[in-house]
């Protein structure tokens, strides 16, 4: 019964929270019922301004935050499980890193569209770690998670020459972009990123038992008839599509993989096969919810990344105390 | 003698690692409804023979076939159906629930998630464990006999013909290696080959049907008295043992006292 409940929740919960953060914003000029009369049919706002507040900066700017949060959360899962390590997110693989370092370029050099040289140097990151950690024909767990520190330092220098190079100005909207931030967003950054995101979800929700029996070792999986290295890669490269999408145009928001998924599997347990839906519901809702936070607590925006660092990293140390993972093998 | 069906046959077969052979020319058989324990010393391939077996890894020479059908051909899905392999050691990682850890054996029937009657599978699998009251526990807040009887009912749910197990019964407290060997037994008798790496001499020559020894990266299948008579088990066991034999049964008693 109690659970439930607690489904029904996470199903309801999108609702309020998208809907209430239509209210919150840095313009005094918006009032309470001007977000009513908005969405009524037939009900024309006279003030083409608060309309384009509404309606082109704070609507998709929510539903961003909300999309992004839901897939780092439901990459963070999956990669969880097939790396069969709780302690893994994104930002393991070095898609962070080489993410940043690619927007860097794209605002510096105007050689490439920020989001789309994020996204390329984030699949870059991925597939060198991937091809770093490959050994005999097989990845394991530990040389993968190694390879993307590796990784993680190469692109971690190069983005320092970048920053270097650039004037004080770019260097400004790096920083900014580095520490994850909503504040640019709009339509058109809407509507690049949500086709990956979409198609990245889509494969992992196809795939969302398969996790178990992958989560459970190589070895288990393909005694019982999975060939876990293909299964992998499809799974990798859905995560790494939709979370480098997602972080193009949002920046690198720290350990907020690692900590929605946890938060799952202790309210709802660690069956994979619901965890990727409730992935999607709680950690988009939670972001909205932090966003609302970072863009109303002070006079100007604090970048939403300063709140999941501070959030996740006291999170990690108590997971790290807690489950001794990572210290055996 | 009557016609026995061979579930298995190896023939001829090589296998190296990195260049270092560890089985060469091997030939062996399995016959269908079998209880056959696999002994030999520790590094002496068992375990890579379980995994050849088990599809996990491919061969170099020779063939290896299943009902007939050469084993490095079949697609894991399709050799999944015939071939169940438990691992030695299984460590899990998260909290699973017993029942979601033996539904994951339904991989090879599953095309995005498990049905209804893939669940009324596994639960069958834990009736037949006699572990249906643990099915809601916590698995890696099992003890270590608890954790082999649910990795033994993942492989039963699987639905395979063949059920290899590579050491069951190691880590477990004497009356959880019985019951394990006696679960084999009720498998064989309902019609599944069953292929255990075993230890414990007592406990082999007592629960298997056939024996498969692994020496010097080769395979012999031989009786008990064959392998007594042409000195095989005294290699195996570095003549530490005495056969005795109580109402005609044989069994083993290290030589330990006549050393010391």
């Amino acid at each position: 019964m109690n659970r439930n409940y607690k489904i029904w929740a996470v199903f309801i919960l999108p609702f309020p929270v998208l809907f209430g953060s239509l209210f919150i914003g840095a313009s005094e000029r918006v009032a309470f019922h001007d977000v009513f009369s908005i969405l009524l049919p037939g009900n024309r706002l006279a003030d083409p301004l608060i309309r384009t507040i509404i309606l082109d900066i704070r609507l998709p700017r929510i539903l961003l935050v909300f999309f992004t949060g839901g897939i780092l959360s439901v990459s963070g899962a999956a990669l969880q499980a097939i790396f069969r390590n709780p302690l893994v997110d994104p930002y393991i693989l070095g898609l962070s890193s080489g993410a940043a370092f690619g927007a860097a370029l794209g605002l510096t050099t105007a050689f490439l569209p920020v989001q789309l040289a994020a996204f390329i140097f984030g699949l870059v990151a991925v597939g060198l770690s991937h091809f770093m950690a490959r050994k005999n024909g097989q990845v394991s767990i530990i040389s993968l998670i190694l390879a993307g520190i590796i990784t993680n330092g190469i692109f971690t220098a190069l983005l320092t020459i970048v920053q270097i190079w650039s004037d004080p100005f770019k260097l400004q909207s790096i920083v900014h972009w580095i520490m994850g931030n909503f504040q640019n967003a709009d339509w058109d950054k809407f509507t690049l990123a949500i086709f990956p995101v979409v198609a990245g979800l889509i494969i992992l929700f196809l795939l969302r038992w398969k996790l178990n029996v992958l989560a459970l070792g190589d070895e288990e999986a393909a005694s019982s008839g999975l060939n876990p290295t293909r299964l992998k890669i499809w799974i990798l490269l859905a995560a790494t599509l939709a979370s480098s999408a997602a972080i193009a145009v949002s920046g690198i928001i720290g350990l907020y993989g690692l900590v929605i998924p946890h938060v799952v599997r202790m309210l709802f347990g660690v069956d994979n096969q619901r965890a990727v839906l409730y992935n999607l519901l709680i950690g988009g809702s939670f972001l909205v919810l932090i966003d609302n936070i970072s863009r109303s607590v002070a006079g100007y925006e604090i970048p939403i990344g300063v709140f999941t660092m501070l959030i996740g990293a006291p999170f990690f140390i108590w997971l790290l105390k807690k489950s001794n993972i990572g210290w055996q093998q | 003698m009557a016609a026995v069906e061979k579930i298995i046959e190896v023939k001829n077969l090589d296998f190296s690692w990195k260049d270092q052979p560890v089985l060469s020319d091997i030939s062996f058989e399995l016959i269908a409804g079998s209880f056959t324990v696999m002994m030999g010393r520790n590094g002496s391939g068992k375990s890579t023979l379980m995994r050849i077996m088990g599809g996990l890894l491919p061969y170099d020479k020779g063939w290896l076939k299943v009902n007939g059908k050469e084993l490095n051909h079949l697609k894991a899905r399709e050799r999944a159906r015939y071939i169940g392999f438990m691992a030695q050691k299984h460590q899990g990682v998260f909290p699973f629930s017993v029942q979601e850890v033996v539904l994951t054996g339904r991989a090879a029937h599953v095309v995005y998630k498990p049905s209804v009657s893939d669940q009324g599978i596994a639960l069958e699998a834990l009736h037949l464990t006699g572990i249906a009251h643990l099915k809601d526990r916590i698995y890696t807040e099992l003890s270590g006999g608890e954790q082999q009887l649910v990795m033994i009912a993942r492989v039963l749910a699987q639905e395979p013909g063949i059920i290899l197990l590579d050491e069951p019964i190691s880590h477990l407290d004497y009356n959880n290696q019985i019951r394990i060997l006696k679960l084999c037994k009720q498998l064989v008798k309902r019609g599944l080959t069953v292929l255990a790496v075993i230890h414990d001499p007592n406990m082999a020559f007592s629960f298997g049907d056939q024996f498969l020894f692994v020496l010097n990266r080769k395979v012999h299948s031989l009786t008990l008295d064959e392998a007594t008579e042409n000195g095989i088990l005294n290699e195996i066991f570095e003549n530490n043992l005495n056969q005795v034999s109580i109402d005609g049964r044989p069994f083993f008693i290290n030589r330990i006292a006549d050393k010391v």
